[in-house]
Formats: structure tokens, C-alpha cells, sequence
């Protein structure tokens, strides 16, 4: 499966999680999601349940707070002037939790099937404009830049005593001076590649050089297997529950 | 329109909107903090309006989309960073000079950053709530999902308490980036404001 093919997957697999699916959908749902991880991702789907658990948990918990514990009543039950009950409010909360978790849990798989590609490789195999490609790497990229730049400035306000290692009123109180230090650092190392380095090592030329895959079909291999059954179940999903209910 | 310098402020901006945005997430204070970058591009590039919203589009939509690893509800908010690119190119960009003069114009800084953080704050609230009631049935992973239900507690309708929870929380959170954004551009250096605006 090529990485086109599995975001377009995931794509439709978020989208139709997004559109609500009945009883009926959804188990259609689960299982070809379920399908994608087991023949596509294998092992390392149960990292994907993790992440999305880890990520999932503490929101669910949240709105479990908001929608139980202070509203009291589903969204439904307030639209309708409807006597509300908690009961209806967790299963509000269950329901939107359990599509949150199935897109995190997508997003995580289809990352994580190509987790033996670095990520230049993943987003060389991309079929984007090579702007839009060139633009992902160097985000990535300066991610990494601002973490180093994060450490740094916090190492050296702490060491100037202006910020402390442990949570304080202080370092709220100069989180601004962080931030400022943190962009500062961030502008001269970036001023510092595009005006010297980049320049003499000719980098985004051979960036782009990189990047260009030439112009391979946008869907190959089992890409050609995954998205017919991907749009035929997406067809499926929808129509499932309309047609049980007219019968 | 975009060259290496705008493409290199771009993913800067994109990277500040994630990093700030993330910890406001995860602290799940009442406020947003994640249009910092997309408000500071604008700045950088003023007076170009159309070089402003572009840019400021795709640090945006750039952030969301790295963003939304974290914090899933972000993705389904792109129209509204559309929005906030809009006004602040046509608007908070009229504001560029006064935040850079030196020395500091305490009242009209304060006046202008009030202006530009409430116009774009209404906008951003009035085009988030749609998503907020018709996707997510008034609630959010944010912190501004409480002031919903205070509102929803106090008899308010769904779209009514998302509406005036916006109002509410949207305006104070864009005067708070926008005052960021403006003390980033003033502490910016100017060779690197006059290589983008080259």
C-alpha cells in the first residue's frame, strides 16, 4: 500500500465516522477499520489503540465533567425542551468520545503503517505539489529547531534565576520573557540558514531534488484493492441504518 | 508570493501556533492561544495584505493539521482560521506601524490591540459556533466548553450558550494573542522583517 493510498483510506474513514453513522454503520465501521489495522498495520495497531487511548481518555473525562457533572442532560434533551437526565448526558458523551477515539485511532494507523519511512521518505512519496511537500518537511523540521530552542531558553532563564524548575506563581508570572526568548532564538537560527548556510550548501535545491519522485501512479499495489472496498463500505455505512429504518 | 524567507516565517508561525495552542489544550484553560503565529505573519508582512491572509492561511491551516495529532476537535475549526486570517490582514495589519514604533505609544498600542483581538475575536466566534452545535453538540476538548455549560445550566438554548460562550471567551483570548503577536513584532528583528518583505 503506498502512503496516497492509506491517507485516502483514513480520510474517508474519519469522514464517515464524522457523518454519524446508525447501529448498523458504525459495526461496518469498526470492522473495516478493524480489517485495515489487523491485514495493513498488525502489530503496531495496538500502539495506534494506545495513543488514541492516551489521547482519548483525559477528553473524555473532561467532557464526562462538562456534560454529567454540570449540564446534566444531552445536547438532544436541551434542543427538544425535553426533561434531562444524566444518563442521557453520558451517552452523549460516550458516543462523541467513541467517534473522537476512532479518529485518533485512524490517524495513529495510517501513520503508523509506514513507520519504516523517515519522515522525508513519507513525505516524499506523497503526491502533493513539491511546494506543499517542501513546506511539511521544513515545519517539521523547524519543529525540531523550537524544541531545541525551548530547552535552551528555559535552561538559560533558569540559570539566570529569572524562571525555576518547579511549577511557580514565577514562572507564570515570566512565561512572557520564555516565549519571547524562544522566538528570538528561533529568528536568528533561521536568519543564520537562509542568509549562510543554505545558500553555500544550496539546500533547498537539493531539497527539492529529494523530494521529487518523479510523477508515479497516484494508486498502486493494494491501494487498488483497499479504496474500492473502502468506498463500498463507505456506501454501505450510509444507506445501512436509512434502510432499516423504512423497513 | 512565496518565496524561501515567507515559506521558512510559514512553518515558524505554523510551529508557534502548535506548541502555544497545545499546552492551552491540554491546561484546558478557557482560552484558545493558538492563532499567535497566524496573527504574527501578518504583522511581518504588513503592509502586503493579500502576501498577509495567504500566508497567514497556511501557517494556519499548516498548524491545524499538525495540531490535530493532539487535539482532534482542531481540524474541524479550519474555516474559522480562515476567518481570523481574513480579519487580520484587512484589519489587525492597518495596526502594523503602531506596533512597531518606537518608542511605544502606550494608548494607541493598547486602543489598537483592543480593536483588532475584539473584531477578530467576534468573527472567529460567530464563524466557530456552527461547528461547535451542528459537530460537537456545544462542546468541546477546550476549556471554553465550561463557560458552555454555565450557560446551557443557566436555561440558555444550545446555540444561544455556544454563541454567547464564544462571545464571551473569543474576544478576551484575541486582544491576549493579538497583544503577543504585536510584542513578538516589536521584539522581531528588522533584517529579518525586511527579508520577507523583500
Amino acid at each position: 500500500m503506498t502512503p496516497n493510498g492509506a491517507f485516502a483510506v483514513g480520510i474517508i474513514l474519519i469522514a464517515l465516522g464524522m457523518s454519524g453513522p446508525g447501529p448498523r454503520g458504525l459495526t461496518v465501521l469498526v470492522a473495516l477499520t478493524l480489517a485495515f489495522a489487523v491485514i495493513e498495520v498488525r502489530g503496531a495497531s495496538m500502539i495506534a489503540l494506545r495513543r488514541a487511548i492516551v489521547i482519548v481518555l483525559p477528553l473524555a473525562v473532561f467532557m464526562s465533567l462538562v456534560w454529567i457533572g454540570i449540564v446534566g442532560e444531552s445536547p438532544a434533551q436541551i434542543a427538544a425542551d425535553a426533561v434531562g437526565t444524566r444518563v442521557a448526558a453520558l451517552v452523549y458523551v460516550a458516543k462523541l468520545s467513541g467517534r473522537l477515539f476512532l479518529i485518533v485511532a485512524v490517524v495513529q494507523l495510517v501513520f503508523l503503517r509506514f513507520d519504516k519511512l523517515t519522515p522525508l521518505q513519507l513525505v516524499r512519496a506523497l503526491a502533493l505539489p513539491a511546494a506543499v511537500k517542501r513546506m511539511l518537511v521544513i515545519t517539521l523540521s523547524l519543529i525540531g529547531t523550537l524544541r531545541h530552542a525551548i530547552d535552551r531558553a528555559h535552561i538559560a532563564l533558569i540559570a539566570a534565576g529569572t524562571l525555576t524548575r518547579t511549577p511557580s506563581l514565577r514562572n507564570v508570572a515570566h512565561s512572557w520573557r520564555l516565549i519571547q526568548a524562544v522566538w528570538l532564538s528561533a529568528v536568528t537560527i533561521m536568519l543564520g540558514r537562509m542568509r549562510d548556510k543554505w545558500p553555500v550548501e544550496n539546500t533547498i535545491a537539493r531539497l527539492d531534488d529529494t523530494l521529487d519522485n518523479g510523477k508515479p501512479p497516484l494508486f498502486t499495489g493494494d491501494d487498488r484493492i483497499w479504496l474500492p472496498i473502502t468506498l463500498g463500505a463507505a456506501v454501505v455505512i450510509l444507506l445501512a441504518d436509512r434502510v432499516g429504518g423504512m423497513s | 508570493m512565496f518565496t524561501t524567507p515567507r515559506l521558512i516565517l510559514i512553518a515558524l508561525a505554523a510551529a508557534l501556533n502548535c506548541s502555544i495552542g497545545t499546552i492551552v489544550y491540554l491546561l484546558k484553560l478557557p482560552i484558545y492561544l493558538d492563532s499567535i503565529g497566524t496573527i504574527l505573519i501578518a504583522l511581518l508582512l504588513a503592509p502586503d495584505r493579500m502576501a498577509a491572509f495567504l500566508c497567514s492561511w497556511a501557517a494556519g491551516w499548516i498548524g491545524l493539521a499538525v495540531s490535530g495529532l493532539i487535539n482532534p476537535f482542531l481540524p474541524w475549526f479550519a474555516v474559522t482560521d480562515v476567518a481570523i486570517s481574513l480579519v487580520t490582514a484587512l484589519l489587525t495589519v492597518g495596526a502594523a506601524a503602531t506596533f512597531r514604533a518606537r518608542p511605544l505609544r502606550s494608548g494607541p498600542f493598547a486602543a489598537q490591540v483592543v480593536l483588532c483581538g475584539v473584531a477578530t475575536g467576534i468573527v472567529s466566534a460567530v464563524v466557530s459556533v456552527p461547528v461547535v452545535v451542528y459537530l460537537f453538540g456545544g462542546v468541546t476538548g477546550s476549556g471554553s466548553a465550561l463557560v458552555v455549560a454555565v450557560f446551557l445550566k443557566s436555561g440558555q438554548h444550545l446555540m444561544s450558550a455556544a454563541m454567547l460562550s464564544g462571545l464571551a471567551s473569543d474576544p478576551p483570548d484575541k486582544v491576549l494573542q493579538v497583544l503577543l503577536a504585536a510584542l513578538l513584532y516589536r521584539v522581531t528583528p528588522g533584517d529579518f522583517i525586511a527579508m520577507l518583505r523583500a
